[in-house]
């Protein structure tokens, strides 16, 4: 029984052709490792197997096949269904629900076993640490990238989620917004007390230079997905 | 749906019935009569269609178009040709306008102007009719935000490599959608060959069409007489897939177009891009339009002006069968009738079963077709979706006079003739395909990343659909909801035959009196029959309206990213 993130993988890919074989992670609470790689090495595939995404996220007809396992603080996951694993997912794009108004996006994301007026306090809590107090009532795509990519972080932390995976998280953002976002996304998801895995393929992102895994192509040729 | 087709091709294997097909006199004439109009209608389409999406995209405009392209839908085929003869009989408004100052016209003159024998009137309502349906399919797709910016940024791109705008949008804009327009294409030129209601009250009389020969062959007493037209139905349908086989090798002759086409590209000041060339070969129908877009474009100002005249000959249109169905007395060379009256309307009223009918089946099969196809696009893997997508798409492809029979056929045998349900059943299969294809475009734009994203947060699937999905897909979900109920009450074979008579809906009864002299209550009822769809349309457009955030507080923030 550990604690924190523990992932085997011991094969990912299609039918035919193996996209990761043979890896490892371990990510203890409060810590956070990055994943590094080229384009196409099959880094957003390991956080789908992980989230348990796979069939919903793979872009090709045929979905990736996983073979391994996946625990959380002595938890077996590799079975479950993904709303019941108690993994947040936070993409490069922050994915907010067009339909819905930021302070709806945020709501969504808190728990429904909570009352009402202390689920809407977690919303206003939320949008005061993402310095978005005033902006609730506003149609999410008046937003900033900047502003749009803390209000993604907020949702995923408001769900408590007992591990958080980051796909590229900065990728869509300019340098300077990158440096700014970077120490404010670390210390929120560090405060949590969750292993969190970062997945990029910028160095400048890796957020714990102790703790970074490199991820090689097996055959470049492949038809990529990422 | 397979059953209803090998009952119709059951009845095909009597060889007597061909010889006398092949022996009577009218066969090859109304053959004939039917590749032309179908051909020339859909020539005509897919050629306006191409220029007036390019003049609306190039001058940005295609987004207000589109806008009123649901309302052009939903006026029925038969409500159209009714009102177009409202217009050009002989004792119509267009001679009124002009009699007796110009013409010296004191009585209608003996013209054949709208049954005319050569067709003219069957292709223009033809034309009046698909060119909203391909611009609409078309708007399903332009309305895809992925797809919309893609193209944006292509055919801007295009303009740095120094094409002029009509050029880009030939080369690179239209080969991708002309692609994706291919299936709906094919279903215009089959409705084309094929149609029915519109043939009887604008089509040439003697002799009619195949379909509408095939139609009064298959309503006679006579048996031999009766196989003969389910001969005709099956000559019809092979005719169909004849063309449409026809069109496809010449458009796969992607080589010789391709060789034509970068030949034309050297004459130009430009070379065409290797790849530019080469997807234009692939999708050949789009070429030869690609082409005369590209050569053609020097008269893109007067298709600026095309879409208001279209909007124009419509707005006539509802005039004629308004103002027709409350006149009384109205002789020849004036200009409005003499006397108003209400009496169409009441005698309307007074077969309300009529209306009720039309009514309950047209919003019972476009739901439990929206219900399917939301069903189907969520549940179904992909690569069934794409496997079976023809099949699905078979019966806007198949004369409507083999679906009745075929379905006919399987109503006696299920006892569902004359029955609610049957008739219901008859409607859902012509109504589903077009909600499918309304909707699939829709389902194809989610982010698949969303659904990761909801349930990463905690929630199942039905919350997801519930609050999530729908929501976001509620505008295609009503418009394909009003599309489906739209094609419900626009059909007249299958009422006719599933219903054997029982059911009197208001387009049976609007192309039943077509055929008489009331042109009052006739001009009632096809008035009422564009009414519900337009009606449907309307709640789709009030149900589907997009939700109003709180307006941005003028100094709190300039939004970073521009909106697009």
């Amino acid at each position: 029984m550990s604690a924190g993130l523990c992932v085997t993988i011991d094969r990912l890919g299609s039918a035919t052709h193996a996209l990761v074989q043979g890896l490892r992670l371990q990510v203890p609470p409060g810590e956070i490792l990055t994943l590094m790689g080229p384009s196409g090495c099959g880094k957003s595939s390991v956080l789908a197997a992980i989230a348990g995404t796979l069939a919903s996220v793979s872009e090709g007809l045929v979905p990736l096949q996983f073979r391994g396992h996946v625990q959380l603080d002595g938890r077996e996951l590799t079975h479950q269904p993904t709303h019941q694993r108690g993994v947040g997912l936070v993409f490069q794009d922050a994915l907010l629900f067009a339909h819905l108004s930021v302070a709806e996006n945020l709501l969504f994301a808190v728990p429904r076993q909570l009352p009402p007026d202390q689920r809407h306090a977690r919303v206003q809590q939320a949008l005061q640490e993402a310095e978005l107090v005033g902006l609730g009532e506003r149609d999410p795509s008046t937003l900033s990238g900047g502003q749009r990519a803390r209000v993604a972080l907020m949702r995923a932390l408001l769900a408590e989620p007992q591990a958080l995976l980051l796909d590229e998280p900065f990728s869509k953002l300019d340098a300077a917004l990158r440096t700014q976002l970077r120490p404010w996304l670390f210390a929120h998801v560090r405060e949590r007390r969750i292993p969190v895995l970062l997945v990029t393929h910028d160095p400048h992102d890796v957020a714990d230079p102790q703790r970074v895994v490199h991820l090689s192509a097996i055959n470049p040729e492949s038809p990529t997905h990422a | 749906m397979a059953w209803a087709l090998w009952a119709a091709a059951a009845q095909a294997l009597d060889a007597s019935a061909w010889q006398a097909l092949w022996a009577d006199p009218q066969t090859l004439r109304a053959g004939g009569m039917s590749l032309w109009t179908g051909l020339a209608s859909t020539a005509l389409t897919w050629l306006s269609l191409s220029r007036l999406l390019a003049s609306g995209f190039i001058r940005q405009q295609l987004g207000r178009w589109l806008a009123l392209a649901p309302a052009l839908l939903a006026t029925p085929h038969a409500a159209l040709a009714i009102g177009l003869v409202l217009w050009l009989s002989p004792s119509g408004w267009a001679l009124r306008l002009v009699s007796p100052g110009l013409t010296g016209f004191d009585a209608p003159p003996p013209w054949l102007s709208t049954q005319d024998p050569w067709g003219l009137g069957l292709i223009l309502a033809l034309w009046l009719k698909e060119l909203p349906f391909l611009l609409w399919v078309a708007a399903t797709q332009l309305q895809r935000e992925d797809l919309r910016r893609r193209w944006q940024a292509e055919f801007a791109l295009a303009q740095t490599l120094g094409r002029t705008p009509e050029q880009a949008f030939a080369q690179v804009v239209w080969p991708q959608l002309a692609a994706r327009l291919r299936w709906p294409l094919l279903a215009v030129l089959a409705y084309g060959l094929t149609v029915i209601d519109m043939a009887l009250i604008i089509g040439p009389a003697t002799p009619p069409t195949l379909a509408v020969l095939a139609w009064q062959w298959l309503g006679d007493a006579d048996l031999a007489t009766q196989a003969q037209g389910v001969a005709a139905a099956w000559w019809l349908t092979a005719s169909v897939f004849g063309v449409a086989l026809l069109l496809h090798t010449i458009a796969s002759q992607g080589s010789l177009l391709q060789g034509i086409a970068q030949r034309l590209a050297v004459l130009r000041p430009f070379r065409a891009p290797a790849v530019a060339t080469h997807r234009l070969g692939q999708s050949g129908l789009s070429l030869g339009l690609g082409l005369g877009l590209g050569l053609g474009s020097g008269s893109g100002l007067a298709w600026v002006s095309a879409w208001p005249v279209f909007i124009v000959v419509y707005g006539a249109v509802w005039l004629a069968l308004a103002v027709g169905s409350v006149s009384g007395v109205w002789p020849f060379p004036q200009l409005w009738p003499e006397l108003f009256t209400l009496g169409a309307w009441q005698q309307v009223a007074q077969s309300a079963s009529t209306v009720w009918t039309t009514l309950g089946l047209a919003v019972a099969s476009a739901s439990v077709s929206v219900l399917w196809a939301l069903a189907w696009l969520e549940m179904a893997p992909r690569r069934w979706q794409q496997g079976l997508r023809p099949w699905l798409l078979l019966p806007m492809l198949l004369p409507s006079v083999l679906w009745a029979l075929g379905l006919y056929s399987l109503a006696l045998h299920w006892r569902l003739e004359a029955q609610w349900l049957g008739l219901l059943l008859a409607h859902g299969v012509m109504v589903l395909p077009y909600v499918v294809l309304a909707l699939a475009p829709a389902f194809a734009s989610v982010d698949p990343r969303q659904a990761a994203v909801v349930a990463s947060l905690g929630h199942g699937r039905w919350v997801y659909l519930w609050r999530i999905q729908w929501p976001l897909l509620r505008r295609a979900i009503a418009s394909a909801w009003a599309v489906g109920f739209a094609v419900s009450v626009a059909q007249y074979l299958p009422t006719l035959y599933v219903g054997a008579g029982r059911f009197a809906s208001v387009t049976t009864e609007a192309v039943t009196l077509a055929a008489g002299g009331q042109r009052t209550l006739m001009s009632a009822y096809a008035a009422l029959q564009m009414l519900l769809p337009v009606l449907a349309f309307a709640l789709a457009h009030w149900l589907g309206r997009p939700r109003r955030f709180e307006k941005i507080a003028p100094m709190s923030a300039m939004p970073l990213k521009p909106r697009p």
